[in-house]
């Protein structure tokens, strides 16, 4: 399991680390072998992980909504329309 | 922790009442695809709107990561300003405006709290945060809890689900930034179970809304 060219990752198992990887959860030579799988398994693997990340969005949905300062929008926009004054 | 966690969130879990996704839009009002291809066009008044809409829930991510209001609100302008100049790489074919934004920002958020070394003060407060509010996953009626109300409700009835331990160890990975081997220290835990609980928990999250989206 250390990144050997010869491991070959089933499908199941490339689910486990694919939810594993969108909240940055594998180790280092773990991650080596789902690169490896990830290129093996093509746009089926990269609908996968687009789907796992839907987990971010479920995970920040179940928080409580936090105020924010009313003078952070203020500066926001103030600072987009400076940008965009300089082009 | 994660005892009173469940508990917490047992005790407020409600059923859903109507079909409704998260955000529920208004008639007339642009969706968030909409929003996102107006920022594309540098449109402030798309960006204006977004923020309106998302600024609560971003917030929040932000917090349980950073544990500082006042830090908190100067990341969240940052994000919102990132969220601007990076647009242009948001693709819809890849998923939702929310998954993406809520991705920046928790990458963000962990990026601001290992560059201000802040790990020992966070885990004070976090301790602390957890003595006096054991519901990191659970949320209050607000407004935003009646637009998101229904989404939110099934997401909250799938993460209650989940054994303590599997909780605990999504916790800290998503919301820390922490990996496999971090979490086996900071739990005593041996790094297999560790990455036995996560991949287990997160299977099951990922299941239950999948489920869930189907009832919908």
């Amino acid at each position: 399991m250390t990144g050997s060219k010869n491991y070959s990752m089933s499908f199941d198992e490339f689910q486990n680390r694919s939810r594993l990887y969108v909240i940055g959860a594998l180790e280092s030579d773990e991650l080596d072998e789902f690169e490896e799988a990830r290129k093996e398994f093509g746009q089926k693997g990269e609908d996968f992980i687009s789907e796992c990340y839907g987990l971010h969005e479920a995970f920040a949905l179940s928080l409580r909504p936090a105020k924010a300062s009313s003078s952070i929008k203020d500066r926001l926009m103030t600072m987009v329309r400076q940008k965009q004054q300089r082009g | 922790m994660p005892d009173e966690l469940s508990s917490a969130i047992e005790a407020e879990t409600e059923k859903p009442t109507s079909a409704a996704r998260a955000p529920v839009i208004e008639p007339g009002e642009p969706t968030d695809l909409e929003l996102m291809h107006g920022i594309q066009r540098e449109d402030p008044d798309a960006l204006s709107k977004l923020y309106d809409r998302y600024n609560g829930i971003l917030k929040a991510l932000i917090l349980r990561v950073i544990h500082n209001e006042s830090e908190a609100d100067d990341l969240l302008q940052e994000i919102f300003m990132e969220i601007w100049n990076q647009a242009k790489n948001f693709s819809a074919h890849k998923g939702k405006p929310l998954g993406w934004m809520v991705t920046l920002a928790r990458r963000r958020s962990i990026d601001g709290l290992r560059k201000k070394q802040a790990y020992a003060r966070a885990e004070e407060r976090l301790q602390s945060e957890t003595e006096q509010q054991p519901d990191a996953w659970v949320i209050n009626t607000t407004a935003e809890e009646i637009t998101f109300g229904d989404t939110r409700m099934l997401v909250r009835k799938v993460i209650s689900g989940l054994p303590p331990a599997q909780k605990e160890a999504i916790e800290l990975a998503f919301f820390r930034g922490m990996s496999q081997r971090e979490i086996a220290a900071n739990t005593n835990t041996p790094l297999g179970t560790v990455k036995t609980r996560l991949e287990l928990g997160l299977k099951k999250i990922y299941d239950g809304l999948k489920e869930l989206q189907h009832e919908l």
